[in-house]
């Protein structure tokens, strides 16, 4: 079920459970992705313009991507980091609706096997 | 002291410290988490001697990883707790920075268990022995503190020891050569007071008031028949024991140390403990500051404690009296500046001086 949720959202399993050691770590890690506010701090920044407040939203999701294993999501992520970083806010928003489409792919994801 | 036996975990995000946490909550330590750098410090301030190891994260709100670090190093912690950078990815700048504030590693988004539980216990290993090789080292120092003391005090029991022989055989209390050096050791304290610090450090009034209980060595070399008369010497015999000073210098001669302080100290008292201000001393006729200052110090007091205490052959003058005498060049001529010194120290100088030398009945 959960090596299904993985290739579902284009992430790396066998990293997962390697890190976290079983299956139900993995869902307890799952919840605590459902809890963690990032997203929430990117998407307020990219909404009000915020550059600092999006760039911190971004570089702390995907800091917890990569450490879940979401390897798609952590790659655009990181991509938006970057052009936050650079204080790029058109390029950003472009980026963003990708962001934005998978983020709530892999969350509706997690919804179905919890 | 108890073993450290914490780590505390520091990360703003919680799945971070989720997977820390789950890396060591099987090993045998306990383990503390703060969201923020703030809560970090409050934490390490009330566990320092509990935590063995701290993860910090560099980005994070109220304070961040670099300010964590600078506040450890502003305690003196950061030599005792090591610390392990969590971070996103590797920026020269942060790095540097981090390793400069005294982080004891790096580690990478994602954490990988195994390389950090290694990591953990390398590091872990490496400040106990280092606390460990500290705390040898200062046993050590201890050691040879204590093993200097030892040979100061044996030095010290030595020359009182040759210094008193004298006494002996003039058949005089062995106190005057302990008071000269009270008295030595006041007038080189207020002298320094005077007329600044660079004048005389603690080790040089310690090697002058030892370097003062030898003045009246040469004594021995004198002859009985003079040393111990009680009547007035002839002008003869009066030449034969001012020679003392000679005398004092020819032992020291003999065992001679180049360059050593102190013997240039001893040597100097010996010899100029007699000479005056104006030049009328003896036995060279200095005059003025070509006496050694801890030779005209040596010099007053021993005129001093000459005058107010009590001999078989004559009675004490008061303290009022042989200060007035001293000041009024009754007992020869002593420079404006050793004389303002003596003055300034007379309230000690009078609490070091007692009523039985005096020949008072309390």
């Amino acid at each position: 079920m959960i090596q299904e949720f993985y290739k579902k959202i284009n992430g790396n399993y066998e990293v997962a459970i390697s890190r976290m050691q079983n299956d139900e770590r993995i869902k307890k890690y799952l919840n605590f992705f459902l809890m963690d506010e990032s997203y929430k701090s990117l998407e307020e920044g990219m909404n009000s313009n915020d550059c600092e407040m999006a760039f911190r939203g971004a570089h702390t999701l995907k800091g917890v991507c990569q450490n879940m294993a979401f390897t798609y999501l952590s790659t655009i992520v990181e991509q938006i980091t970057e052009e936050l970083r650079a204080k790029d806010i058109e390029k950003a928003k472009l980026t963003f609706k990708k962001v934005k489409e998978e983020y709530e792919k892999v969350i509706e994801e997690i919804h179905k096997i919890m | 002291m108890e073993e450290r036996d914490t780590i505390l975990i520091v990360d703003d995000v919680m799945i971070n410290r989720e997977l820390l946490k789950d890396i060591f909550e099987k090993g045998e330590y306990e383990l503390l988490e703060a969201k923020d750098g703030e809560e970090a410090i409050e934490i390490l301030e009330e566990n320092k001697e509990k935590i063995v190891l701290i993860f910090l994260d560099l980005v994070m709100p109220k304070k961040n990883g670099l300010e964590v670090l600078h506040h450890m190093s502003l305690n003196n912690m950061i030599n005792t707790i090591p610390v392990i950078m969590i971070t996103g990815e590797a920026t020269v700048e942060s790095d540097v920075k981090a390793y400069e504030l005294g982080a004891a590693d790096i580690i990478y988004k994602p954490f990988e268990p195994a390389v950090v539980t290694r990591r953990a216990k390398n590091i872990i290993e490496l400040y106990k022995h280092r606390t460990f090789m500290e705390k040898e080292l200062e046993a050590r120092n201890q050691e040879l503190l204590e093993s200097k003391k030892q040979i100061e005090n044996s030095n010290t029991f030595l020359i009182n020891a040759l210094s008193s022989v004298v006494e002996f055989r003039s058949l005089e209390s062995g106190e005057h050569i302990q008071r000269v050096k009270k008295f030595t050791e006041i007038m080189l304290r207020h002298w320094r007071a005077l007329y600044g610090e660079k004048q005389f450090s603690n080790e040089q009034i310690e090697l002058i008031v030892n370097a003062s209980a030898l003045h009246d060595i040469g004594k021995i070399a004198i002859p009985d028949n003079i040393l111990l008369k009680s009547g007035r010497l002839t002008d003869e015999e009066y030449a034969e024991m001012k020679k003392h000073t000679i005398y004092g210098c020819q032992m020291l001669e003999k065992f001679k140390q180049e360059e050593n302080e102190f013997y240039r100290y001893c040597y100097d008292i010996c010899r100029y403990h007699h000479e005056r201000y104006d030049g009328r001393g003896y036995p060279d006729g200095l005059v003025g500051d070509a006496i050694p200052v801890w030779a005209q110090i040596v010099a007053v007091v021993d005129v001093y404690d000459a005058l107010v205490s009590k001999r078989v052959y004559k009675a004490s003058f008061t303290i009022q009296e042989t200060y007035r005498m001293i000041n009024d060049g009754e007992c020869g001529i002593f420079s404006p500046k050793l004389l303002k010194c003596f003055n300034d120290a007379k309230e000690d100088i009078i609490a070091n001086t007692s009523k039985e030398q005096m020949g008072e009945e309390n």
